[in-house]
């Protein structure tokens, strides 16, 4: 393991092999993301994208060491997401939150939305 | 000349004005229509033919997961090979490059939500996904002579009214003629000389269902069956714009590969080819 791997394993732990996000998916396939794997990520949100195709939460995660990472997580279109009661103010810059995500295959500081848990408790998506 | 004729002069000709230069007797007045109003949502996942989906509740998109249309050996061939570019990750979804239409018969198969748009002379089937617009014509019209169709990614259809239940028949897709339609994102996909019967009812007060017939002499060996249903949502859902180009951070790479772009527009995948 490379010490950037060894790193992030410190602030993301895998949580099961089932929960998948790819269903959100209404404009372009998934095979970017392991699906069969679910990771968490802690941090501050930084901005919610609420844009078509696809929303996107950029999200700051501070490592055990080093300095703040910035991750990109897709989540579905926004039609969708707001008939599932999901407003572009759901994700405020400064929330903090734990995301739970689909990973990149390649590794890289990316991932698929399967869900969120909020500092005061609130949850959104799959989280089981 | 008494007011009585006069009156009755004026309404054969505004009659007359008001009648539709192309509308026969299959026409149904607008009274006699079945209600289809209100928003909707295609039943399950977008895997056209959820009956032969293997795995069993397979999602399109996902490695390894196909159907079984009647394809002849060709055309199987063709499946084939694009399952297994996708399990490469290199069959890109042709609608990433946002600008085409899904395509018939994909237009029935589509995420978010519907409209059916019932009105004498047409019926308008119109996905919020895309967006896509079936136009189907009511009105007694037959399909163009052979030599004024050009295939095109919703192809031409035609409807009538048997009881409550529209018959669409629908001939003209360029289907994956030019590689830029599937019919779902397992990689099925169908010729441009597809055939194709869409028997369209109300089932019950919350359900649409199409039964559709898929036809195609370069593609198939049988007809190739398979129902759609679509489900009303709660009185008083929105339908919004929708825009692939609005902020697509998932291009496409000259190999197939679908990318993953940062905020600040640059790719975040490790490997770009």
């Amino acid at each position: 393991m490379t010490p950037k791997r060894i790193l992030l394993a410190s602030f993301f732990i895998t949580v099961s092999l089932t929960f998948s996000g790819a269903a959100l998916l209404a404009h372009h396939s998934a095979t970017m993301f392991d699906v069969a794997k679910v990771i968490e990520i802690k941090g501050k949100v930084k901005e919610l994208q609420w844009t078509n195709p696809h929303i996107w939460i950029q999200i700051e995660v501070q490592p055990a060491s080093g300095s703040k990472q910035e991750w990109s997580i897709e989540g579905g279109g926004p039609n969708s997401l707001s008939r599932q009661g999901w407003r572009p103010t759901t994700f405020k810059p400064g929330d903090e939150v734990t995301l739970r995500i689909n990973p990149m295959r390649d590794g890289s500081n990316g991932g698929l939305f399967v869900g969120a848990k909020f500092a005061d408790g609130k949850m959104l998506g799959r989280w089981e | 000349m008494s007011n009585l004729v006069i009156r009755k002069i004026a309404t054969l000709v505004l009659v007359i004005a008001c009648a539709s230069p192309v509308a026969s007797a299959q026409q149904r007045p607008a009274g006699a229509l079945p209600d289809w109003s209100g928003v909707w949502q295609m039943v399950g996942p977008t895997v056209f033919d959820t009956a032969t989906v293997e795995p069993p509740n397979g999602r399109a998109g996902d490695p390894g997961v196909r159907e079984r249309p009647p394809y002849n050996d060709e055309w199987e061939g063709r499946y084939k090979k694009n399952i297994d570019a996708i399990q490469k990750g290199v069959l890109p979804d042709p609608v990433n490059i946002c600008g085409t239409p899904h395509g018939f018969p994909r237009v029935l198969n589509l995420p978010d939500v519907y409209e059916f748009v019932v009105r004498p002379e047409q019926v308008w089937i119109l996905g919020e996904n895309g967006p896509n617009i079936m136009r189907i014509y009511t009105d007694g019209r037959k399909h163009p002579a052979a030599e004024d169709i050009w295939g095109t990614y919703t192809g031409d259809s035609i409807g009538h009214w048997e009881n409550d239940t529209l018959v669409i028949d629908t001939i003209g897709a360029k289907g994956s003629r030019d590689g830029d339609v599937i019919v779902d994102r397992t990689g099925l996909v169908l010729s441009e000389a597809m055939h194709v019967v869409t028997r369209m009812r109300k089932i019950d007060h919350s359900t649409i269902e199409a039964q559709i017939v898929v036809e195609d002499s370069k593609a198939l060996k049988a007809p190739w069956r398979v129902t759609k249903r679509y489900r009303k949502l709660e009185a008083g859902t929105r339908v919004y714009d929708y825009s692939c180009s609005e902020n697509n951070r998932n291009p496409v790479t000259s190999s197939g590969r679908t990318l993953t772009l940062g905020p600040d527009g640059k790719p975040i995948d490790k490997v770009v080819d």
